[in-house]
């Protein structure tokens, strides 16, 4: 038996800080600690709280041995077109030390980690509209090899005035702002430590094609395809659209599979590659 | 367990083929050169450690990055016997900034941008027909995550070969954000040195073909043992020396190996007085009943900091180093710091010597380690 068979991957929590009528980002990304962060980390420090909180995992010393996994396109791309925008209409002089951290992708995934003291692997993917599912997939492979006890996958991508522009520049109407995340751990040990296990990952396969990442994934099996429900909610979600199909997968799962597909043939794309997951619900307890 | 490396190719300001820029190291040359596109009036520091490729002095190109990332995969591939890869053969790419310095063209309307330009699926894809690609951005270590990523998924058995490369062009925002907070701005990288003063920007890219041991029957260049991927979680920029200890424990127990099987350290050394003094002092900690230690060594004094594929270019230095039986030495290092002076730093001329085990380090911004151990060809 290879190590991928010998560990089943559970989803054992889901948070939203995504803008709209339950979330206000100017309250709601406001207070203690966020006043030098921007507004990608802002989001991420929050779904990571609601996160792990769902999922019973907050401020437990078992997190240091997990992995905190980032899906983003645009996280940075605010607080690099600013920093030129300053430069080009002063000097170096006038950018805040404070930007500095802002400026690299990977900024949201180390605050989540300082935030929780997560010190297994800090991963940061930014593959376009497929990463948010390959982060999933990311996230149970560190798993699987046992270089993380659990891992808080984080999908997000903030609004504003560059991330506008580049929407509206390649045919966007609507874009989401804001983070989606989930909790994967071992199935054996969410039974464990009695935690309410809401999937379980099945397959997960890349392709050029979308009947090929399906296949890869083990899809055909799955007799419920999500289709373009997170694109319709909140319009193009780009790098965490696969975090968000996840999230509203788990939140609707009945009995049967359900596959989740992210790249060509759907409602988003940027025509380089698709990324096909598939989610079952609880198979319990091996016998 | 351990994965053969058959193929590997890197450009940086110091050459365009691995053993160019060993050699280029061994010899004490820099790269470093007055910033050749951003307007040198803006910053107190005006100097870089640029690839001389643009077609038009003073004129900045958009896709940098990429080209040179299509350009060291291709001459890894060539050099693995592999020119023509199976479509679904992974591809991780490290990298710090992306495309981001293309963004930032874009942005003051001097370049076109579509979201597929910022990650590499598609320039990939275009030239090898190669689709599995994964955009790593872990900060400046993110070569040796996808390292760690790449050998991961040929332990899982989904992958018997595996592209690992690194690629970052210098944005001017990131230029712009360290010469605000290096104050005076350094004169050059002096790890180890106390009268260090700060990073320097560097760019280029770097790529290894892995493969799982015993399905290649050619040559090979050496072998990764293990490699370890962490996070301080304890300072949002200053490394923390206990986080890259767990980091380098955790690697040599992937690798199966004593401090002692150790020969050779390829350290971060980004030549900050923080990041220095961490890895210094994780050395000695890890280091202290070994007899007589590992050598040490730091390469950015040449090329600078070449962010996402820093970690990666220090292994195929190592790897070189082995081959050729010579560890270049830290640049412009005359006055070790105190912590530093129990370690075997190299400096001044290259150390020589049979050497069989390296280790390398990345230690990115966000307290986010990675450290390969790598063997060479013969065991």
């Amino acid at each position: 038996m290879n190590a991928r068979a010998s560990v089943r991957t559970a989803i054992t929590g889901v948070g939203w800080a995504v803008a709209g009528p339950d979330f206000d980002p100017a309250t709601a990304l406001a207070g203690k600690g966020m006043r030098h962060k921007d507004r990608a980390s802002r989001f991420a420090v929050r779904v990571a709280q609601r996160t792990l909180e769902d999922a019973g995992l907050l401020d437990v010393p078992e997190l240091e041995g997990a992995a905190v996994v980032v899906s983003s396109n645009f996280g940075n791309l605010d607080p690099v077109c600013d920093s030129i925008t300053t430069i080009a209409t002063g000097r170096s002089a006038d950018i805040s030390p404070m930007r500095l951290p802002q400026l690299s992708s990977a900024v949201s995934a180390a605050w989540v980690a300082l935030n929780h003291g997560i010190r297994g692997p800090n991963l940061t993917l930014s593959n376009g509209t497929s990463s948010g599912l390959d982060a999933v997939a990311a996230a149970r492979n560190l798993i699987a090899v046992g270089r993380a006890t659990a891992a808080l996958v984080i999908g997000v991508e903030p609004d504003s005035p560059s991330v506008a522009r580049l929407h509206r520049e390649t045919a966007g109407a609507r874009w989401i702002d804001g983070a989606v995340g989930l909790v994967l751990e071992p199935v054996q040990q969410a039974a464990d430590r009695g935690a309410r296990i809401r999937a379980e990952i099945t397959g997960y396969g890349k392709a050029d094609d979308g009947p090929s990442a399906v296949r890869a994934a083990g899809g055909p099996a799955a007799p419920r395809r999500l289709g373009d429900e997170a694109t319709e909610r909140y319009g193009r979600c780009s790098g965490a659209l696969g975090v968000v199909q996840c999230a509203l997968a788990v939140e609707r799962m009945e009995d049967e599979p359900v596959l989740a597909v992210a790249g060509a043939g759907t409602g988003e794309s940027d025509g380089t590659s698709v990324s096909a997951l598939v989610l079952a619900p609880p198979l319990g307890r091996d016998t | 367990m351990s994965w053969e490396i058959t193929g590997m190719s890197a450009v940086c300001a110091l050459g365009d083929t691995v053993a160019d820029i060993h050699g280029a190291l061994s010899a004490g040359e820099s790269g470093l050169a007055p910033v050749s596109t951003f307007d040198a009036s803006k910053y107190r520091g005006g100097v870089a450690y640029e690839v001389p490729d643009r077609t038009r002095p003073g004129v900045d190109e958009p896709l940098r990055a990429t080209r040179w990332l299509v350009h060291v995969v291709r001459e890894a591939l060539a050099d693995a016997g592999l020119p023509e890869p199976e479509p679904g053969t992974p591809v991780f790419v490290g990298t710090t900034h992306r495309e981001m310095r293309t963004a930032e063209l874009w942005w003051q309307h001097d370049a076109p941008l579509s979201p597929a330009d910022l990650h590499f699926t598609s320039a990939l894809r275009s030239a090898f027909g190669l689709h599995n690609v994964q955009t790593v951005a872990s900060a400046c270590a993110a070569s040796l995550y996808g390292l760690g990523m790449g050998t991961d998924l040929m332990a899982l058995g989904e992958a018997d070969t595996v592209v690992v490369a690194g690629t970052d062009s210098i944005t001017e925002s990131s230029f712009g954000g360290f010469d605000r907070i290096q104050s005076p701005p350094p004169d050059t990288i002096r790890a180890f040195d106390r009268s260090r003063r700060g990073m320097i920007m560097g760019e280029g890219a770097v790529a290894v073909v892995l493969r799982r041991a015993g399905t290649h029957p050619g040559r090979v260049h050496g072998r990764v043992r293990g490699v370890s991927m962490n996070c301080d979680a304890s300072h949002p920029t200053a490394p923390d020396s206990a986080g890259v200890v767990r980091a380098i424990t955790d690697a040599h127990e992937r690798a199966a190996i004593a401090p002692d099987d150790i020969d050779l350290v390829v350290v971060h050394g980004s030549g900050t007085p923080q990041s220095d003094l961490a890895e210094t002092v994780a050395l000695r900690e890890v280091f202290k009943a070994a007899e007589p230690g590992p050598l040490v060594t730091a390469i950015k004094g040449g090329m600078g900091h070449i962010s996402g594929g820093a970690g990666l270019m220090n292994l195929v230095v190592a790897l070189e180093a082995i081959r050729t039986r010579s560890l270049p030495p830290v640049s412009d290092l005359t006055d070790p710091i105190e912590e530093a002076s129990e370690l075997r730093v190299v400096s001044g001329e290259p150390a020589t010597g049979r050497f069989a085990t390296a280790q390398v380090h990345a230690v990115g911004m966000g307290g986010i380690n990675a450290v390969a151990i790598a063997e060479g060809a013969a065991r």
